[in-house]
């Protein structure tokens, strides 16, 4: 790692950061003369935009319920607050995201389908705990399922692994084997992604559909509230994530998982079997990301066909500025974009927070494109 | 019969020429130089955007232009110069995530009074100086079978406009994919280093490509908003990919290959639509259910081509753009 720091790329950033907030000070100054009023505006804004869709109304609608609430207790500090949902979308973020980074570093592949998987798991927990009649797409008939939530994560989260399992019999590994370049790969997970969005709508309808229909009750702890749905939440994340880790550092397999991320052909030489592995990364990486999806969908209250395309570039964020292929870089990046995203609302409207991270990620490109925890390397 | 009229009417379209000419764009910068740009629709909503605002505040229809084109470049200039130094897929990551900033920016309330918010800018805002050009009468035209607006949104008036700029920015790919800088391109594209060796500065080759391409790119998208209205949502993610599932299509690296994929491209979405609607009951397929139903059909097609076809239709095996 070299701790010269380039003043060409200083430079750099700093004339990029300058024209983009010299823009968007211009551009504000144009668009809305309100914006000088504060953060009160944001509120009113995402109220105005009743024009948006419904998907991103009702989640405007609970953080405006959220912010509206926060002055309204005497002992909530709504930065606090912020800081906290921050910390707890991150974690869920980080969820998805390290699926996303050991499928980088075992294969070398971006995997843009893997935003995907995070809806593919909310709706398909959906789908097995509805009390509602359901279909599957060309089948004529409807049938009800109705399992309790738990069991039907669970079934979710298996069937979402399974799915990871068949990708990767069926399309990555013979796409390994005919040695189908990287470039190529990610285009194919492109065509993948487009065409796992519009099956999931297809499947599922473009509305947002609730997990559970039980209220969260929030408990107020001086600073800050929390749902307790939402510390379950984050115990049930946390337990995941420690369960990545205790599998990567002290497991066989796991060590044989880091071995192939370092490198493929020495890691096929001393005798790891290098398909096996990633198989198995495959279907971890499913499986987390509809965890994920699941968790995000219940902390959002609903969940909708494209919530996992919105989060993609979120992952990416996050996955980029940890460093690409490190497991612990996509937990850390996680936690620093969920942080920014819901902080970055005390300042800007809430329909820009996501605009934020996309910002950051652009920033890291610029100055440090090996991410926070990457080996300092040539990516060009 | 109708659907076939349906189809063929499709093929000479304006979102079809539309389209053709963004893949035109993207095929200098992929075809070409072998960037991946995955945020193409980001320029063409930069182009909507500086054309429809600029008209709307009572620019006439050259300045409107010459600003689609100069704030395209300016995006390009600033997407390119950290981004192409990196590898492939740290540049695809970069431009997608450029390119959703720009739609996020678009569509916030912030910008409400400038871009319209989520709603975006109604055609008729800026459609006007385009229209009163329009040398057809004010009225509905029947040409064989196909009945269009002389000159009002997508008309004939828009199709003629719309297909002479397409040909004209062919002709000039092929004039600048033969010229000695085209052949640099086409040296980076295949050996960045080799190029580098000959004393070649393969930053500013890249970065004239990404600009060009992208300028293109805007044009496209202010065609495209001629014959319809500005929605950032309609630039969104789903419109880069199918640029980049017609480019292949046709053939990345050829110079008809954008204009027959996009031809293919949307005359087969109405195929498959109609098709999907004449014969598979709606019990089946509902009609809400088609559309998702033919997307799946395009993402399939662009992992199929990229599998077995990575040269599409027209373009040769040997000058195969993938590397990394």
């Amino acid at each position: 790692m070299t701790n010269r720091v380039d003043r060409r790329v200083l430079l750099r950033a700093l004339v990029v950061l300058v024209v983009a907030a010299a823009a968007f000070v211009v551009l504000t100054a144009m668009g809305s003369p309100a914006l000088a009023a504060g953060t009160d505006t944001a509120v009113t804004h995402a109220v105005a935009g009743s024009g948006e869709a419904a998907a991103h109304a009702t989640q405007a609608g609970t953080i405006i319920h959220a912010e509206a609430a926060a002055p309204a207790e005497p002992g909530d500090n709504r930065v606090v607050q912020q800081l906290v949902n921050g910390l707890v979308f991150g974690l869920l973020l980080a969820l998805a995201s390290v699926g996303l980074s050991l499928i980088y570093g075992t294969t070398g592949l971006s995997n843009f389908a893997h935003g995907e998987q995070v809806s593919l798991g909310a709706l398909l927990c959906f789908f097995f705990t509805t009390p509602q009649p359901v279909s599957l797409p060309l089948l004529p008939f409807e049938f009800t399922i109705g399992l309790p939530l738990f069991p039907a994560a669970i079934a979710a989260i298996a069937v979402a692994a399974g799915t990871g399992w068949l990708q990767d019999k069926f399309l990555w590994s013979p796409l390994r084997r005919r040695r189908v370049s990287i470039v190529q790969q990610m285009i194919v997970s492109i065509g993948l992604s487009l065409a796992m969005l519009n099956f999931i709508q297809w499947w599922f309808g473009a509305e947002r559909q609730r997990l559970t229909t039980s209220i969260d009750e929030r408990i107020d702890m001086g600073l800050f509230s929390i749902g307790i749905s939402t510390l379950w939440s984050v115990a049930i994340s946390l337990v995941c994530l420690g369960g990545v880790a205790y599998f990567l550092m002290r497991t066989r397999t796991g060590r044989a998982t880091r071995a192939v991320s370092d490198n493929p052909a020495l890691a096929s030489a001393s005798g790891i079997r290098v398909d096996k592995v990633v198989r198995l990364v495959w279907m971890m990486a499913t499986g987390l990301a509809a965890v994920g999806g699941i968790l995000l969908a219940l902390y959002d209250n609903a969940a909708a066909f494209d919530v996992g395309a919105r989060l993609l570039l979120l992952m990416f964020a996050a996955v980029t500025l940890g460093g690409l292929g490190h497991p612990f870089g996509a937990l850390v990046g996680s936690l620093v974009i969920g942080v920014a995203v819901e902080m970055s609302t005390l300042w800007v409207g809430t329909d820009l927070k996501y605009a934020v991270a996309l910002g950051i990620l652009i920033l890291v490109l610029l100055v440090r494109p090996q991410g926070i925890l990457g080996r300092a390397e040539r990516v060009g | 019969m109708n659907l076939l009229l349906d189809s063929i009417n499709e093929l000479f379209a304006p979102a079809t020429a539309a389209f053709a000419l963004a893949a035109i764009g993207l095929n200098f910068h992929f075809g070409l130089t072998g960037l991946l740009n995955m945020g193409h629709a980001g320029f063409m909503l930069l182009g909507m955007y500086g054309y429809a605002i600029s008209t709307s505040r009572g620019a006439p229809i050259w300045l409107a232009l010459v600003i689609a084109i100069v704030v395209a470049a300016l995006f390009g200039l600033l997407l390119g110069w950290p981004t192409l130094k990196l590898r492939g897929d740290y540049l695809a990551i970069a431009t997608i995530s450029a390119a959703e900033l720009v739609r996020y920016l678009g569509r916030s309330n912030t910008l409400q009074s400038l871009t319209g918010g989520s709603t975006g800018i109604r055609g008729n805002d800026f459609k006007f100086t385009f229209e009163e050009l329009s040398p057809l009468p004010d009225e509905n035209i029947t040409f064989l079978f196909w009945t269009r607006h002389g000159s009002l949104s997508s008309s004939w008036w828009l199709v003629i406009v719309a297909w002479v700029a397409v040909a004209l920015f062919a002709l000039l790919y092929w004039q600048l994919a033969r010229s000695p800088w085209g052949r640099v391109l086409k040296g980076i594209r295949e050996d960045e280093d080799a190029v580098r060796a000959l004393g070649k500065n393969v930053y500013s080759y890249k970065m004239q490509a990404l600009v060009l391409g992208g300028v293109i790119g805007a044009l496209g998208g202010v065609l495209w908003a001629l014959g319809g209205s500005v929605q950032p949502d309609s630039m969104g993610r789903p419109t880069t990919f199918w640029i980049w599932t017609l480019l292949l299509l046709g053939g990345a690296a050829t110079v008809l290959g954008p204009i027959v994929g996009s031809m293919i491209f949307w005359m087969s979405l109405v195929l498959i639509k109609g098709l999907a609607s004449a014969f598979i009951p709606s019990s089946v397929l509902s009609p809400v259910e088609i559309e998702p139903f033919s997307l799946v059909l395009v993402g399939i097609t662009l992992m199929c081509l990229v599998i077995f076809r990575p040269q599409g239709i027209l373009g040769n095996k040997r000058e195969l753009a993938f590397n990394d």
